[in-house]
């Protein structure tokens, strides 16, 4: 069988393991998980969130490193051909085209708020944001969230082009760096970039996780208001929510997308690994990076920092304004409290918070790249060209219709979270029932580094697909029908819609065209003769 | 913090931190020896 031209490869195994932990390392680490722990029981809740990381997110992706090395070794890089090999045939190659709409989709607005985060940080490094620790703790909090929503552009559309660019010369910068990154290729721009972005990221938190634990009792007239108490407001277990069905969804939903499993990036990234070379340590190890960011620093900064200044009362309203409430009108606030040192605090914190994003940022484009170059036959820079056309309308259209975050939002709920379940749920049901759970075992362990309990075979080919099902049904249950009413109520959100409907249509347009082209080549790209040991 | 709430955090992060330093440990001591273990046999699940 012929494989279509060599392409790239990473250059070493550390390498693509910190690129995909990059890539699942995210703000949703440092600001979504503490918010969802706290809510849903604190403490009680790693019970829940352990079990779906051992039997959901694990497994899954497994599924996904085996799967896209097969796909990989049999000469194809992109998502729908990839999954079209997994699942011999059209079926799984067309619904392998969300990996590409995922990423792509995602990268729309991921970039917008990676460039909130690089602007903080320069705000952060040239005086702060401008709130007043003599005012009262309502007016810190007002002015934070007032400078939030003018530099997102939250109140009315089309201000981010107005006046003030600020935000719009970080997004381009932001742009930039990451389009320049992709351009120089895995092994020169991806890897090289993570091998330096994941150590100063832990360097980052290791930092700011340093600062808020000797914080200790800031004001002493309020001497409850401390680090202990702090780490007990995210950790006390409250049992009684184990009982709540919301919790084990939460903690399912939590792992899922924190791991990025089901986003069509490790189908991209594994496919450029050798025959040989590990896919079951280094899955295993890019899901453990990932933990460590999001319990080892996530659980432990943010909730902690703004208890001790805000106390009881103010952190439980901080959360309730969800992640981006909590990461840039919350903790600016916080930051604001700690003296001389705040503004360095806070640097840190959001340049941490830029690594973070980056690093998951340069993995969406990359799958949309490697698509166009694999089902058009275009070299990279002319591929490059037509990712950043695209790009760029779709982060215009994001950053133009900004007012409230209603249309980076409906893209966000329709396929930054709905369209994961669906892939992910491709994904298992593909790798453990048509490409067979006892071929897939043994693809799995080709060059493993670590043997994995053969126990799994029973989770990933069940339990896996079994709880991904129950997660999503119940998921549906409780979205679908608001989403679905607020589409048609809002032109806004409609529009949004629309436009991703377009951006779809092109990807199976491109998917017809290089399906014909890669018979024509003489790829098997529906596995009709598998490939041996 | 209640002695459970030291419990549950001191348990999540010997967890994590521990998980990811034997990953990483193996990462690195296979990075330069790198033969890797063959397909396990069908008595182990293979």
């Amino acid at each position: 069988m012929t494989k279509p031209g060599h392409t790239e490869e990473w250059g070493t195994r550390l390498g693509v393991i910190l690129a995909v932990a990059g890539s699942a390392v995210g703000l949703g680490n440092f600001l979504r998980f503490p918010g969802q722990a706290a809510a849903n029981g604190g403490g009680a809740f790693m019970i829940p969130y352990f079990c779906a990381l051992l039997f959901l997110g694990i497994p899954i992706g497994w599924a996904e490193w085996t799967m896209a090395r097969y796909g990989g070794r049999k000469g194809v890089h992109s998502a729908p051909a990839v999954m079209g090999v997994i699942g011999k045939g059209a079926i799984a190659r067309y619904l392998g085209v969300i990996g590409v709409l995922i990423p792509l989709a995602v990268s729309f607005y991921y970039t917008y708020i990676e460039a909130w985060c690089l602007g903080y940080t320069w705000k952060y490094m040239t005086g702060g944001i401008g709130v007043e620790v003599g005012a009262p703790i309502g007016e810190q909090t007002a002015t934070a969230r007032s400078f939030f929503d003018n530099f997102v552009g939250n109140n009315a559309n089309g201000v981010v082009y107005g006046g003030d660019y600020t935000t719009l010369i970080f997004w381009v910068l932001t742009f930039a760096v990451n389009i320049w990154l992709i351009y120089r290729g895995i092994s020169k721009g991806i890897e090289k970039f993570c091998q330096w972005a994941m150590p100063a990221m832990a360097v980052c938190a290791l930092i700011v996780l340093i600062r808020v634990l000797t914080l200790g009792t800031p004001d002493p007239s309020l001497p409850e208001q401390n680090v202990v108490n702090g780490l007990g407001y995210m950790w006390n277990p409250d049992f009684s929510a184990l009982g709540n069905a919301q919790t084990w969804l939460a903690a399912a939903g939590q792992i899922f997308f924190s791991l990025s499993v089901g986003f069509g990036v490790i189908l991209n990234y594994a496919s450029y690994m050798k025959k040989k070379d590990d896919v079951a340590l280094s899955g295993l190890t890019a899901s453990a990076t990932n933990e460590l960011f999001e319990v080892g620093f996530g659980g432990m900064i943010t909730l902690t920092a703004a208890f001790v200044f805000l106390g009881l009362s103010g952190t439980a309203a901080a959360v309730q304004t969800g992640t981006f409430g909590l990461g840039f009108a919350t903790l600016p606030v916080v930051f604001a409290h700690m003296g001389v040192l705040g503004n360095f605090i806070g640097a840190i914190w959001f340049f941490m918070l830029f690594l973070a994003a980056i690093t998951s940022s340069i993995s969406m484009y990359q799958p949309t790249l490697a698509f166009f170059q694999e089902m058009l036959g275009w070299s990279r820079k002319a591929a490059t060209t037509l990712m950043v056309a695209i790009c760029v309308v779709g982060s215009f259209l994001v950053m133009y219709f900004s007012q409230g975050g209603r249309f980076w939002t409906t893209i966000d709920d329709w396929v930054g979270t709905f369209l994961i379940f669906i892939l992910a749920a491709v994904q298992i049901i593909c790798f453990s029932w048509v490409f067979g759970m006892d071929r897939g075992w043994k693809e799995m362990h080709q060059g493993a580094h670590i043997r994995i309990p053969s126990f799994y075979k029973f989770i990933m080919k069940w339990v896996a697909p079994l709880y991904l099902l129950i997660v999503f049904f119940f998921f549906c249950k409780n979205n679908l029908a608001d989403w679905v009413r607020s589409v048609a109520e809002d032109p806004l959100r409609l529009g949004a819609m629309l436009w991703i409907g377009a951006v779809l249509l092109l990807l199976i347009v491109c998917t017809v065209i290089g399906t014909k082209r890669l018979r024509a080549q003489g790829v098997d790209i529906d596995d009709r003769q598998p490939l041996e040991d | 913090m209640t002695p459970l709430g030291w419990i549950f955090l001191l348990s999540s992060l010997a967890f994590v931190w521990g998980l990811t330093a034997w990953c990483f440990y193996r990462v690195l001591s296979y990075e330069e020896e790198g033969e890797p273990i063959q397909v396990p046999p069908a008595s182990l699940g293979g």
